[in-house]
């Protein structure tokens, strides 16, 4: 478990990281999220050590970190970066020893991620003869051959075709079932809603809200159901249930007061109208997401 | 330390292996011994052919005498170097000669011409006169051969005896000894002296910039590709300093070593004086220690600037306060104990090629020896300490460059 309590990072002149607190367990993707300068990259960078909080703790199975905790975590920076004039196996095998790997169980890992992958025929190509998909799979497999226990992606998508995304979202999720900590930074909302269980918004170097994606959907996506019909469904405007009605043909978005269940709602108005369709609606989190750093 | 020499190894193999790497090894002392060569080569040409040189003579008194001297120069076949044809003829002035004579050259009947001319008194004085410049060589043999004929003949005249004529004429050379503690003589040349403390200095600097510049160029490169953020999450500051350090350094020796090597091979030891290698394991210390002060330096800087030409700017520099002893080497070489010599023996950055030319000049005092080494040691040690405190944040600041009160908070900070 990685524990970050209370941390404050200033710098000359603005405070990046205002007193934020959070804990990811074993076999969590903990969803970092926020807008660009929000703050995310220093929090990250304090939890990997690379630059000192001015005040709070980081804490790693209890313990605050130390220097051979560097071996047990991997980072995949968001600007994408590797030695391109050298080959391939080598640079792969350089980050794998850097991590206390010997030199030999570091090419033996590198080949078998090669192969994972499927660029072993690159094992001895030069970086920069690779296309930037492939560069990426390089980098991506730096951040996890030593088989880190904390994992930390800054925006892992970005620059990947679907079909690449599709087989690292796979390998993260492999990562879950292995109980490794995730920590994933990242402003693409739709990748956050699909991967994260936890999550946490930060704008401005302040929490804006944090804990379980589903719970906090409910809490701030308000209480939305859609109907379809056949006849007139003027009637429901003057229910007590409903705060607003808008209707189209045929097709109708109520909001609900907030104690009201839907299924008690359903209930209720299943026999007045023909209705052909009802359905909950989900708020995106991309939605709460605007909503909250506007209200902010 | 695992790490530190994984780091160590990687910049030294995958520098070693670079095409620039490999070019400037080649290249380089190829210039060097190119440009020492080519002009010996090319004058050493000249001795092929015989020259056919006039001589204008209204007197008549050199040209026998002078033809006889020079005909003792031959060339590879056995041929006179130089065959003299005499363009003077009875009865004309000197100034119809020299139109006649300029004629012929440009005629390319002769090389060119020696005229001869006489003043009012015993003065004479001699132009050569040719349409392109003549060699160095020629020139310097037809002077000295007419001013000995001209003494023979002034001392022949006051009836001084030819044999006494020749002695008078040997001249005497003075010869320089160097006492040393040792008892042994030792022949102190100036130049030799010089030229070999002058090697060691400009070796010295030439690994410091070149290796200097390499590992500022990857600092930045590994800086703006963000590299340098999983470097620092695998291993300290430290790690990664001391061991591009270390791989860097054993880059710029492997250079020169093989250079050495190429050069010894090519143009033979007989070049470099014995003397050259006096005192070779004091000035071995001073050198790596001075070039270990200096790579630190060049870290400090390569974490606060962010392109290639800031970088150059900078290291070219502080390489500059490295030449400096050069300047006042005549003085420190004629007398090693001024005021000067010994405060520079005391600035750190001028400490190691201040103590290479001393080493070369005079015995070194034991008690100097220990204080300079102590200087720039400590000197080192400090400087890591600063240098991996600014590289720790300056690493991460990219944009402007810090101004002096940054730096000096970063270093304070924990």
């Amino acid at each position: 478990m990685i524990e970050v309590q209370n941390l404050v990072k200033e710098f000359q002149h603005t405070v990046a990281v205002n007193d934020i607190s959070f804990s990811v367990k074993s076999g969590t993707i903990f969803g970092l999220l926020g807008p660009n300068g929000a703050g995310k990259t220093t929090t990250i960078r304090t939890v990997l050590n690379i630059i000192k909080p001015t005040s709070g703790k980081v804490l790693f199975n209890g313990e605050p970190i130390k220097k051979n905790f560097l071996n047990q975590i991997g980072y995949l920076p968001e600007e994408r970066g590797l030695y391109k004039k050298s080959k391939v196996i080598d640079v792969i095998a350089y980050f794998a020893q850097l991590k206390n790997m010997s030199r030999s169980q570091a090419i033996s890992e590198a080949d078998t991620w090669l192969n994972k992958l499927n660029i072993k025929q690159y094992r001895n190509n030069k970086l920069e003869e690779l296309s930037k998909g492939n560069q990426q799979k390089i980098q991506f497999i730096t951040a996890v051959i030593h088989n880190p226990d904390l994992m930390i992606f800054d925006e892992p998508f970005a620059g990947f075709d679907p079909i690449n995304q599709q087989e690292i979202r796979e390998l993260i999720f492999s990562f879950i079932s292995a109980g490794k900590i995730i920590i994933l930074s990242t402003h693409q909302m739709e990748t956050a809603e699909k991967l994260c269980s936890e999550i946490f918004l930060i704008n401005k170097g302040k929490e804006v809200t944090s804990g379980n994606l589903a719970r906090i959907k409910r809490d701030f996506g308000g209480n939305h159901v859609e109907i379809k019909y056949n006849g007139n469904v003027s009637f429901l405007s003057s229910m007590d249930e409903v705060v607003k009605l808008d209707t189209y043909n045929n097709y109708a978005e109520i909001e609900l007061k907030d104690i009201v269940e839907p299924s008690v709602f359903l209930k209720k108005i299943i026999d007045k109208i023909e209705l052909t369709h009802f359905s909950v609606i989900e708020p995106t989190l991309n939605s709460i997401f605007i909503n909250l750093i506007e209200q902010n | 330390m695992k790490k530190i020499l994984t780091i160590a190894k990687w910049e030294y193999l995958e520098k070693l292996k670079t095409k620039a790497f490999i070019i400037s090894l080649i290249i380089t002392p190829l210039i060097i011994i190119g440009f020492s060569i080519l002009p010996t080569l090319l004058s050493n040409k000249e001795e092929l052919r015989t020259k056919a040189i006039g001589v204008v003579d209204p007197s008549g008194e050199y040209f026998n005498q002078l033809n006889s001297e020079l005909r003792k120069y031959t060339i590879d076949n056995g041929q006179p170097n130089y065959i003299l044809l005499n363009l003077t003829t009875e009865g004309k002035t000197t100034d119809e000669l020299k139109t006649e004579a300029d004629k012929k050259v440009l005629e390319n009947k002769v090389e060119g011409y020696l005229l001869i001319k006489y003043g009012n008194t015993d003065s004479m004085s001699i132009e050569y006169r040719s349409e392109n410049f003549g060699s160095f060589r020629d020139l310097g043999r037809f002077e000295e051969k007419i001013n000995k004929i001209r003494i023979d003949n002034e001392l022949l005249k006051k009836g001084i005896d030819p044999e006494v004529a020749s002695v008078i004429q040997n001249n005497v050379e003075l010869q320089q000894i160097k006492i040393e503690k040792s008892g042994k003589e030792g022949k102190q040349d100036f130049l030799v002296v010089f030229f070999s403390a002058f090697i060691f200095i400009l070796l010295l600097m030439m690994m410091v910039i070149y290796s200097g510049q390499l590992l500022v160029r990857s600092l930045i490169e590994e800086k703006s590709n963000r590299l340098i953020e999983i470097l620092i999450s695998s291993c300290t500051p430290e790690e990664l300093l001391t061991g591009k350090i270390l791989g860097l350094s054993a880059l710029g020796l492997t250079q020169i070593i093989i250079w050495s090597f190429i050069g010894i091979s090519l143009v033979g030891g007989a070049l470099v004086p014995p003397e050259a290698f006096e005192n070779i394991l004091p000035m071995l210390v001073y050198f790596i220690l001075g070039f270990l002060f200096y790579t630190t330096i060049f870290v400090g800087i390569g974490s606060i600037v962010n392109t290639e030409q800031e970088a150059q700017q900078m290291t070219t520099y502080i390489s500059l306060i490295l030449v400096m002893p050069i300047v006042i080497a005549v003085s420190a070489i004629q007398n090693p104990d001024t005021m000067i010599v010994k405060v520079f023996s005391y600035i750190p950055l001028t400490i190691p090629s201040i103590m290479l030319l001393r080493f070369k000049v005079a015995p070194v005092p034991v008690s100097d020896i220990i204080i300079t080494l102590a200087i720039l040691i400590l000197s080192i040690l400090i400087t890591l300490k600063i240098a991996a405190k600014i590289f720790r944040i300056g690493i991460l600041s990219y944009g402007k460059r810090p101004t002096i009160n940054e730096l000096i908070r970063w270093t304070k900070e924990k």
